[in-house]
């Protein structure tokens, strides 16, 4: 019998089950504070489904073996998009939904074999709003759930920040294979890729320009003015920097600007971000998100309510970040309920019950005891903090 | 502070030398009595892993380095997510297919379809003989790859050539080449979003000097 768990599975021990379930009661909490209702999304979807229409590669997926193409899900934006465009199409716009679950990622390992990443997420996604103000609402949201999870100064968080259409803006004087080669160089931050490709000086110029283009969001803007003129993004990423910025900045939170920044999923057609923090020694993308238009209009959304945005943290990954410096562990108050040989393991248990209905976390020692101190010996060994003695 | 990841070997010396002229100074590393793996720079405001050559791109993948100096033969047989920025110029060869001198071969399609390759870079080379459309057994070897022809195990070898004297040395020629190759600056990109500056810095520094005449560096 094979012991280890498949590779990348998640085997976790109590103390990090609770963290787990502490972080993600956080945000939750937060989430509802806001208005936003919870939905459970199906772990295994058809592959489709799972695709989103091509935004997700199929080698991303865990499929399974059935007659029917399914998968585990990756990511569980495009579920409840689904489900926000048939079964909750008549729900009024706004729609505030909120989620938290196990995704799997399939990836490759160093070893050639298919490796599982299964993590915990908790996100939330807001459907049929067009404007900026859904940005405005969903990035204080990021920002208000961030702050419950009570990171510190050294975790340094920076929201980093770039828009498909500023990507746009700088691909428009390009066409075909050319502006794929220059759109991945720029994705890939492959400066390289840039000097090979054929291109007069002053477009090649203005690249590196945007290459290295990032920084302060509303710096960046005026920068970016400089170089395309006024365009109606740029004014509205205007107005979402200026009202977020005072608020990340109470909470510690730098914001950056980066034009040619795209995530790894093809899913986003507006704004892109993640938030990072400086773990141990690495970078650590602790939540990540956007704005999927295309997908909701994929799922049957019409035209005029076809916009949807959202979000998800990694709790996993948030709990080794704030576990590199773990508080205390808290003791938790439970009663140990002990018998000696003058009763019954019945009565232990029916006192546990009494206990119980009292609200109290009570658990019976299986085993009889000699007397009241070999019991209290025994206290430290159950995690418990105080003794329930029987013996008559 | 900013991790370097320097790969040991041919390119030690001129890499420890770029980051010195933008203001790192590694120099601790080129020292002969040196065991340490990670050493601090003079200025203290960064450190240097000692790695492999192939594990450069690795350490920069996975954020441990945000910055890395490493062939291009290794970058283009990894494919690592790394940011390619300098060509740095130093560590200078191509990738190339070499086959016995008296084998009569001159050109990489001239070779028997099936025949068997032996290479360090087993994916380049697949990349090379599928765009030819040449079907090739290729053997992974992980050094002394002239022997493959010598032994009579492998029609042809993909290996790198600096001047051409171990393949003369060993009977061999190069008939076709799949790349040149050169020393490059790598970043993680992720890192080099997040920068404000500083990381910016060091990379131009070595981009000028790399564009300067040597004789002035």
């Amino acid at each position: 019998m094979a012991l280890q768990p498949a590779a990348g599975a998640r085997d976790l021990n109590p103390q990090q089950v609770e963290r787990n379930h502490k972080i993600s009661q956080r945000l939750a909490d937060t989430y509802r504070q806001w208005g936003y209702d919870e939905v459970s999304p199906p772990r295994v979807e058809r592959l489709d489904t799972l695709k989103a229409g091509g935004a997700i590669a199929s080698q991303d997926i865990v499929r399974l073996v059935a007659d029917d193409p399914l998968g585990l899900r990756p990511e569980m934006t495009a579920s409840i998009a689904r489900a926000a465009c048939t079964r909750l199409a008549n729900r009024p716009r706004p729609l505030r939904l909120f989620a938290s679950g196990t995704v799997f990622e399939s990836r490759p390992t160093d070893e050639g074999s298919l490796g599982i990443e299964e993590k915990l997420q908790s996100g939330v996604e807001l459907f049929g709003i067009r404007e900026i103000s859904a940005e405005m609402e969903l990035l204080s949201l990021l920002v208000a759930s961030a702050e419950t999870l009570e990171l510190c100064e050294n975790h340094k968080p920076q929201l980093l920040m770039g828009h498909t259409a500023l990507m746009d803006l700088i691909l428009s004087p390009y066409q075909d294979n050319q502006r794929d080669a220059i759109r991945k160089a720029l994705v890939d931050y492959n400066r390289l890729a840039l000097d090979e490709l054929e291109l007069s000086e002053k477009q090649h110029d203005r690249l590196i320009k945007l290459i290295n283009c990032r920084g302060i969001p509303l710096v960046i803007l005026e920068t970016l003015r400089e170089v395309f003129g006024q365009h109606d993004v740029l004014n509205n990423l205007q107005r979402l920097f200026e009202q977020l910025e005072p608020l990340a900045t109470s909470q510690g939170i730098n914001l950056q600007l980066d034009p040619t920044f795209q995530p790894h999923f093809e899913l986003y057609t507006g704004l892109v971000f993640q938030l990072v923090c400086q773990a141990t020694a690495a970078p650590m993308v602790i939540a990540r998100g956007g704005r999927y238009d295309g997908l909701v209009a994929r799922c049957g959304a019409k035209a005029n309510s076809a916009a949807g945005l959202g979000f998800s943290f990694a709790v996993d990954d948030i709990r080794e970040l704030l576990s590199a410096a773990p508080p205390e562990p808290e003791l938790i108050k439970a009663t140990l309920v002990a018998y000696g040989e003058n009763t019954t393991l019945e009565q232990a248990l029916k006192h546990q019950r009494l206990c119980h209905q009292e609200g109290k976390r009570a658990l019976v020692e299986l085993e009889t005891c000699r007397d009241r101190e070999e019991a209290l010996t025994r206290l430290a060994a159950r995690n418990c903090t105080e003794l329930d003695w029987i013996d008559s | 502070m900013i991790t370097v990841a320097l790969a040991k070997g041919a390119l030690l010396k001129d890499s420890v030398a770029r980051f010195s002229n933008a203001g790192l100074d590694f120099s601790a590393v080129l020292d002969p009595d040196n065991r340490q793996l990670m050493v601090p720079s003079s200025c203290g405001r960064a450190r240097a892993l000692l790695v492999r050559n192939g594990d450069v791109p690795v350490y920069v993948a996975y954020g441990q380095a945000q910055l890395g100096v490493v062939g291009y033969d290794v970058l283009r047989e990894h494919q690592m997510p790394v940011a390619q920025l300098v060509d740095l110029g130093f560590g200078g060869c191509r990738l190339a297919v070499a086959v016995k001198a008296s084998s009569g071969y001159e050109h990489a399609a001239d070779l028997p379809p099936h025949c068997r390759v032996a290479s360090k870079f087993t994916h380049c080379a697949r990349e090379f003989f599928d765009a030819l459309d040449l079907p090739v057994e290729l053997v992974h070897l992980t050094g002394s790859v002239e022997l493959g022809p010598i032994t009579g195990m492998a029609e042809a070898i993909v290996d790198l050539v600096a001047t051409g004297r171990t393949l003369r040395d060993n009977g061999l020629v190069a008939i076709e080449d799949l790349f040149q190759s050169s020393a490059r600056l790598v970043g993680h990109p992720l890192a080099l979003r997040l920068d404000r500056g500083e990381l910016q810095a060091i990379v131009e520094a070595m981009r000028t000097q790399t564009e300067l005449p040597q004789a002035l560096v």
